[in-house]
């Protein structure tokens, strides 16, 4: 029995921009909105999409990921055929190697791929929130008699040169390719999501593995060469919320935006394209008689007794009497001891703040930084951390790092 | 956590007390009552089992058991998808139920064909009229040390005013017991004293062996209650056993504890009890709850799910609220996707799954009497 589509998610990223964060844990795991990791938007999709079968291409620091993987039943993905995979490297009898690149990473799952023979093959990456309807680019992917497909986002021109480019004409089919270029021909951004026929796809990763000269990255050799070679390639428009979570400042405001659906455009809230994720099992969450909530999102198993004002919190946050919560996102376990003050930062999981300690602060004009404390942090009272610190040892009692 | 399994198997009865609530059993039985923000009755003795080693548990239902089902499913929430044992819901033989089962001798006695085929020793029994946090592994220790043919579990309690209330028996017997040295010399049937008793918890340890032999004997002498047609008149010649349960304990025995119980664990200690050990639930995938400009909360338990806007005091927020701008909502326990329009202002109301209560609406109760509003109703 063949699928029609199956899906290839690369989460073998490390995410070194997410320094303090990523220490432990691979980028796709990193906690989002409050009960989400961003690993379930693309699960989510995939699931919402129809896409039953998935293989998940992880390599670095890939524990928290497998464990919250599991059998993919929390996404709807344990299947009897199909359903989720995770897909480390593995040895071969003719040698072992690390994924070397995005295309390689495909490259040495041929096989699993092969196992399902499916018609088409979709790429995904595991840095991104946003809700996409793959159904509907596979649509299009077949409307235009397509080989390869890329989903594109309109980007202010200004920014177009930050972004690998499509240069595309009226029927959207795709002229040339440009990557970061100084001068943008077009502010088509690619968004890393690739629908490929799988034997166009097959038979590009067989030559690109052939060529020692490769670095068998889908956007700098597999792209440029389907280009020489003319193949039908076409740029299909996404428009809805997308946001690539590779910074600490791009994580801090998607979360950030997620308490502002009615303008950000990032709906938790929908029932018709629900995120899933796995639970914490803890119970309802509690504020108590001495809290005071504003405009803030907060899950299972947190108990509030200070000022949380605009602030996400995970599963099982802390907040003692007198603290202050505002603008930040506080992730599952952590507690923030009485009379704290954690402005405008990420404080990762299962991290003490200690009483009267301070953790970052409102921006200024001169200083916007957000503030980063590594998970399992023990900070101590009274210290303080300002506000471009990015934490990731512990900081005793009293002490200050900036 | 982890416990290596328990020998015993587990027999629920989800129907047991629907009497005492009647209009929260209205479409449902006693186990899938909501209860503390997430969770129905029945995840607290199912959770407690499998947290003790029990991983085979039946569920012997009467009727009404559809939103029973509904909730558990296959029982991979409570680990229960097993090869061997797992979840086993029993319902009525069509053939048989000409007249549904009353007592445990007859609902057993359904199933003694299964209880025979079974491995493990010994056999727990509970309703689900109770949360609590049961340790079932330590009352199989004590049966065991003590070498008792049935093991009864007591607390401290005292009899509900609504029971002492009542002359009829078709709201459910309930039991005292008389403990000396840790042996029940006597059971008391519906008895209406004050104060403090050995309030039995309607929790039972016996040996399968033991039990399906008295079942059979009870069955063909035409008896239907285990407490009091098998181990009542038999207390002279079994040694029956008390195991004292000094855990945190919230009992449904009317429409006012079911508000009061919701309410108590507003207070972090009482939930700290009761949840000292996981409770299990259906997972329903909610986004968490969103407290948007404008909202104003103190002293409340809340589900995930809800969207509050409005100003929520001393209450418990079941999946999926909602609570409109200028709401006020005072001393309410609003069970799952209750939308309290803008403007409404509520008091002491209970309202049930997929309550409306409409703009600029005043509903009120009082702390001895709260409001109930059914489900789906729109007030």
């Amino acid at each position: 029995m063949a699928k029609e589509m199956i899906a290839m998610l690369l989460a073998g990223g490390q995410g070194s921009r997410l320094y303090a964060l990523t220490q432990k844990l691979a980028k796709p795991a990193v906690p989002f909105g409050g009960k989400y990791r961003i690993i379930d938007f693309p699960l989510s999709n995939c699931v919402n999409s129809g896409i039953d079968t998935v293989g998940i291409l992880t390599q670095y620091q890939p524990l928290v990921l497998n464990e919250y993987i599991g059998n993919g039943q929390p996404w709807d993905l344990d299947r009897l055929y199909g359903g989720v995979h995770v897909l480390p490297p593995y040895q071969q009898a003719s040698g072992s190697d690390w994924y070397k690149g995005t295309a390689n990473a495909i490259y040495q799952n041929i096989s699993f791929i092969e196992r399902y023979n499916p018609q088409y093959v979709i790429i995904l990456s595991g840095d991104q929130i946003c809700k996409q309807d793959y159904s509907d680019f596979l649509r299009f992917h077949k409307e235009k008699g397509a080989e390869f497909s890329v989903a594109v986002m309109e980007v202010p021109w200004d920014e177009a040169s930050r972004f690998g480019l499509m240069v595309a004409d009226e029927n959207d089919k795709i002229t040339e390719f440009q990557e970061k270029p100084k001068n943008p021909k077009s502010n088509l951004a690619s968004m890393g999501i690739y629908i490929f026929n799988w034997d166009i796809l097959k038979k590009y990763l067989v030559e690109d593995e052939a060529d020692p000269n490769s670095e068998n990255d889908f956007g700098n050799n597999i792209i440029p060469n389907l280009l020489r070679d003319g193949r039908n390639m076409y740029a299909y428009h996404f428009n809805g919320y997308w946001k690539d979570v590779g910074t600490i400042s791009s994580l801090w405001e998607a979360n950030m935006e997620v308490l502002d659906p009615e303008h950000s455009g990032i709906n938790l809230f929908d029932e018709n394209w629900k995120i899933y994720s796995r639970n914490s099992g803890m119970t309802g969450h509690k504020i108590g008689s001495d809290a005071v909530v504003e405009n803030s999102m907060i899950t299972d198993g947190c108990r509030i007794h200070g000022h949380v004002k605009h602030s996400i919190l995970f599963a099982g946050v802390q907040v003692e009497p007198g603290a202050e919560v505002e603008d930040a996102v506080v992730m599952g376990g952590t507690t923030i001891k009485a009379g704290a003050v954690v402005k405008h930062c990420i404080i990762a999981e299962n991290v003490v703040i200690g009483e009267n300690a301070v953790v970052g602060a409102m921006p200024t004009e001169t200083e916007k930084g957000v503030a980063t404390v590594g998970s399992g942090i023990y900070i101590g009272d009274n210290a303080k951390i300002g506000p471009n610190a990015m934490v990731n040892n512990n900081v005793k009692g009293g002490e200050e790092q900036w | 956590m982890v416990n290596s399994n328990a020998n015993a198997l587990g027999i629920l009865f989800p129907n047991s007390y629907d009497s005492l609530v009647p209009d929260l059993v209205g479409e449902r039985l006693m186990a899938s009552i909501p209860f503390a923000g997430r969770y129905r009755m029945v995840d607290f003795m199912l959770s407690s089992m499998v947290n003790c080693g029990i991983d085979n548990v039946s569920l012997i239902v009467r009727k009404n058991y559809h939103s029973l089902m509904d909730h558990l499913g296959s029982g991979r929430e409570w680990d229960l998808t097993r090869k061997n044992g797992g979840l086993n819901i029993v319902p009525p033989f069509a053939d048989k139920s000409v007249k549904v089962y009353n007592g445990r001798v007859e609902a057993l006695s359904n199933i003694l064909d299964f209880l025979r085929s079974q491995k493990e020793q010994y056999v727990v029994m509970s309703d689900t009229n109770i949360a609590a946090n049961f340790d079932f592994k330590a009352m199989i220790n004590e049966h065991i040390a003590s070498g008792a043919d049935v093991t009864i579990a007591y607390a401290k309690e005292e009899i509900p005013a609504s029971a002492r209330q009542t002359i009829s028996t078709n709201r459910g017997l309930y039991y005292t017991l008389k403990v000396e040295d840790g042996t029940v010399t006597d059971i008391y049937i519906n008895p209406k004293d004050e104060g403090i008793q050995d309030f039995s918890l309607n929790i039972y340890v016996v040996g399968r062996e033991f039990l399906i032999e008295q079942i059979h004997n009870a069955f063909v002498r035409g008896y239907s209650y285990f407490e009091r047609d098998i181990v009542a008149p038999q207390l002279d010649t079994l040694k029956v056993h008390g195991f004292l349960f000094q855990g945190y304990i919230a009992r449904i025995s009317d429409m006012k504890s079911y508000f009061d119980e919701n309410m108590k664990l507003l207070d972090d200690a009482n939930v700290d009890a009761l949840f000292s050990s996981p409770v299990y639930t259906k997972i329903r995938d909610d986004n968490p709850t969103r407290y948007i400009e404008g909202a104003v909360v103190k002293n409340i338990m809340a589900a995930d799910g809800c969207v509050i806007e409005g100003e929520v005091e001393n209450s418990v927020l079941f999946r999926g609220v909602k609570i409109a701008k200028g709401a006020k909502v005072k001393n309410c326990v609003l069970m799952q996707d209750t939308v309290v329009g803008e403007g409404a202002c509520v008091e002491y109301l209970i309202t049930d799954k997929n309550v409306t209560i409409s703009a600029d609406k005043e509903v009120k109760g009082t702390d001895t009497f709260p409001v109930y509003v059914a489900k789906y109703q729109v007030v």
